[in-house]
């Protein structure tokens, strides 16, 4: 049987874990024999060299990051290197090591951090591949028994997933609803759509919509959420309790490995990766121009703070933001911000003062809200200091645009062969086209 | 009819025909959380960040001041006046006759043929917020030139604008529903139009409406003449529901691009806007629509609702008397 802490450490089972533990943090720099013994009983696991297996709990939380990195950006990834991490027989230094990487990761970056969203993502992604690793019938097993745990009603509203669908985790369009339920048991969806069903089977159909697909995507979701949540509690938590220096070491050594990993791999995974280069007028989509000429009605705030910052930002730091699977900070790719400061703000100032009234002159806060979207907080000034309070926002979808500034969406030739997704893939488009 | 009301006839509107219990008991328990704002000249709702303690100082105000349109916002304050202290919206989805982007009538403004359109709209909306996404306390408020369908329920009240604008999508049919799915073993081709629950359900039904409602001189993106004439043609298979025939005799290619044009219309079968926007003002329910001599008018029925009858002022009909 599979243990459910293996795949939600937070569950009841999980916290027990950590109980019966102890919580004793300054063992875990320690070496710790019963992990290794363990890890090297695992046989699928590659030991021929000794620095693939951790030796405490400290090594266990990076090679986490690590196989994370990896295994979404590197091309030669080898599984057998990290098999520990998909035995069951890890589950508790598993466990052990997911909250010490997430008190780390609150304590030092708190829940808005590049590091506590590279965690949650991790996270989501681990369980992920832990369940496709299973058998059939132990997947079903152990996602029925997760959801009961997670889920106190018989059914589960759609309304329940609200943070889920605004994340963006979960698209409401996968969720098949009945009266405000999201339909999951077979006997359900057999009572509500049997009898219309026709010229195929109901059960095939269930199997297609639903089966086990819906409920696996519930629970990565919901331990993705729950994970959040947790380092969001232990940040708040830590302006109370003097955090441990140890926790302190580990997240810098977490925050290393994924500036390391993440620089290392952004610079060959992207195939087709464009490279950060000056921006170029003459290359922007028909709606950035048209924003570059300042907004005459209403939406000036929206236009500039939302929609212009966080696209010129993106063209001219992290073209590839969408291609990379990382996350980025504004510093990684202008870590002293004189690009930032000298080229990408003077554009966004101003389109602001093109505006019609121009934007600062009756709304000068909107200074800091620019700032907020480039990921340095509610700040007046732009300071390496306070990145990472607030996220770096990525460009706005073709979607959105059209929903929430219609009026600047007026898509030419190029649009509609690039089929209306982003406006920074016209960028890069023209761009490449162009030979920049 | 739909001709603007002078001032003289506001005056004798507010002051002589309409009178504070008109105003729906929705609005009235909240009336102290609700932001309200008035348009006095036809230019707009300048006269904004109003607040009234009791329905008793709304009245008064109206009466009063008899506005060429009088508005009052979808949220709920603790600081009304400064808009300050969000409390919750409520989610709204606004039909407006003149925007929708397929009409038989080809009128400039509105008329009775796009306003029962409209009404059909509203209609398979409802059908699918309560149907699928189980939504209670819903009202429908017929604004003078369309329909505003406002829910109040508690458990979507609170929700912010990614929320508000993935239910739009899925209500309206805006996003094309995939055609792989795979269980286990196998993947498996499914159109949109086989699957009789769930999001392709609701995509199926909308792109059902805007077919059935298209003109040869209707515009769809990268649709030509002569592939519109086809889909003109053949459109009275879907009365039958036979989709496949529909899109055997369409080719399947060019039914696609067909879907796909349908689907970016489909957006605009409500004004996005209104529904993300959480703070956004509405009309006021037994307000008059200035423009077009309307009375905006809460609908407790709408099969049998009939706006050339209900929500004609009685000063309009003395007008044609």
């Amino acid at each position: 049987m599979i243990p459910i802490s293996f795949i939600n450490p937070l569950s009841d089972e999980g916290k027990q874990i950590v109980i019966e533990d102890g919580g004793d943090l300054e063992r875990i720099y320690d070496e710790n024999t019963e992990l290794i013994d363990t890890i090297y009983s695992i046989k699928a696991q590659e030991i021929s060299d000794d620095s693939l297996i951790p030796k405490n709990y400290s090594d266990l939380v990076i090679k986490r990051v690590e196989w994370f990195v990896k295994r979404k950006g590197d091309p030669e990834y080898k599984h057998k290197k990290y098999a520990y991490l998909f035995n069951r027989k890890i589950t508790k230094f598993d466990t052990i090591a997911f909250y010490i990487l997430c008190q780390a990761i609150g304590i030092k970056f708190g829940p808005n951090s590049r590091e506590s969203r590279a965690i949650v993502e991790l996270q989501g992604y681990l369980t992920e591949n832990r369940l496709e690793e299973l058998l059939t019938s132990e997947r079903r097993e152990i996602t029925q028994q997760i959801l009961n745990n997670l889920i106190v009603q018989d059914r589960i509203r759609w309304t329940h997933l609200a943070d889920l669908i605004s994340s963006k985790k979960i698209n409401m369009q996968d969720l098949v609803l009945k009266d405000g339920d999201v339909i999951l048991d077979f006997e359900d969806f057999i009572e509500f759509f049997g009898d219309v069903i026709k010229k195929r089977q109901p059960e095939k159909m269930y199997n297609l919509f639903i089966g086990n697909r819906i409920k696996e995507l519930i629970i990565i979701k919901m331990i993705m959420q729950k994970t959040e949540d947790y380092i969001k509690s232990v940040h708040q938590r830590a302006n109370i309790i003097e955090p441990n220096p140890k926790l302190l070491k580990i997240a810098d050594e977490v925050s290393e490995v994924l500036s390391k990993e993440i620089r290392h791999y952004s610079s060959f995974s992207g195939r087709e990766a464009v490279k950060a280069s000056p921006l170029n007028y003459d290359q922007f989509p028909p709606c950035i121009k048209k924003a570059l000429e300042g907004i005459k009605s209403g939406g000036r705030n929206e236009v500039i703070v939302l929609f212009l910052t966080p696209f010129l930002s993106y063209s001219r730091l992290n073209p590839s933001v969408f291609r990379s699977n990382t996350t980025l900070k504004v510093s990684d790719a202008d870590p002293d911000l004189n690009i930032t400061r000298n080229e990408i703000l003077p554009m966004i100032y101003e389109s602001a003062n093109r505006c019609n009234p121009p934007l600062f002159d009756d709304q000068p806060q909107e200074k800091i809200n620019i700032n907020a979207k480039l990921g340095f907080g509610m700040h007046d000034d732009l300071s390496l200091q306070h990145e990472g309070e607030t996220h770096w926002y990525t460009p706005m979808s073709c979607d959105k645009v059209k929903m929430n500034m219609p009026s600047l969406c007026k898509p030419d030739d190029i649009c509609k062969r690039l089929k209306e997704i982003n406006p920074l893939f016209y960028y890069i488009d023209q761009m490449k086209n162009k030979g920049q | 009819m739909l001709e603007p009301a002078t001032l003289e006839e506001r005056r004798i509107y507010y002051r002589e025909e309409w009178d504070i219990t008109q105003v729906p008991d929705f609005i009235i328990q909240s009336v102290e959380n609700r932001e309200f704002g008035f348009d006095h000249f036809g230019k707009g709702p300048n006269d904004r960040y109003k607040v009234f303690n009791t329905p008793e100082y709304l009245k008064r105000f109206l009466k009063a001041k008899t506005p060429y349109a009088a508005y009052c916002s979808v949220a709920f304050y603790e600081k009304p006046r400064k808009r300050d202290g969000w409390i919750k919206s409520e989610l709204v989805f606004d039909v407006d006759a003149k925007d929708i982007p397929v009409r038989t009538c080809g009128c400039d403004d509105v008329c009775e043929i796009c306003l029962g359109e409209a009404k059909e709209i509203v209609k398979g909306l409802i059908d699918t917020l309560k149907g699928d996404l189980g939504l209670k306390n819903i009202h429908l408020v017929y604004s003078g030139r369309g329909y505003h369908l406002r829910f109040l329920d508690e458990n979507v009240m609170e929700m912010n604008s990614d929320v508000r604008s993935q239910i739009l999508k899925y209500v309206v049919g805006a996003d094309l529903p995939r055609d792989k799915y795979d269980d286990d073993y196998e993947i498996y081709n499914l159109e949109h139009f086989s699957i009789p629950f769930g999001y392709p359900r609701v995509f199926t039904q909308r792109v059902k409406y805007t077919i059935e409602h298209l003109t040869p001189d209707s515009k769809l993106d990268d649709v030509n003449q002569k592939l519109l004439k086809d889909v003109l043609t053949n459109r009275n298979l879907l009365e039958r529901n036979q989709w496949g025939l529909f899109k055997t005799n369409i080719g399947p290619i060019r039914y696609k691009k067909v879907i796909k044009a349908i689907t970016s219309l489909n957006m605009g079968l409500v004004d996005a806007k209104v529904t993300i926007d959480l703070k956004r003002i509405l009309r006021l329910p037994s307000s008059l629509h200035s423009k077009v001599s309307m009375r905006c008018t809460e609908v407790k029925n709408i099969e049998t609702f009939d706006p050339f009858r209900d929500a004609v002022p009685d000063f309009v009909w003395e007008r044609k008397g």
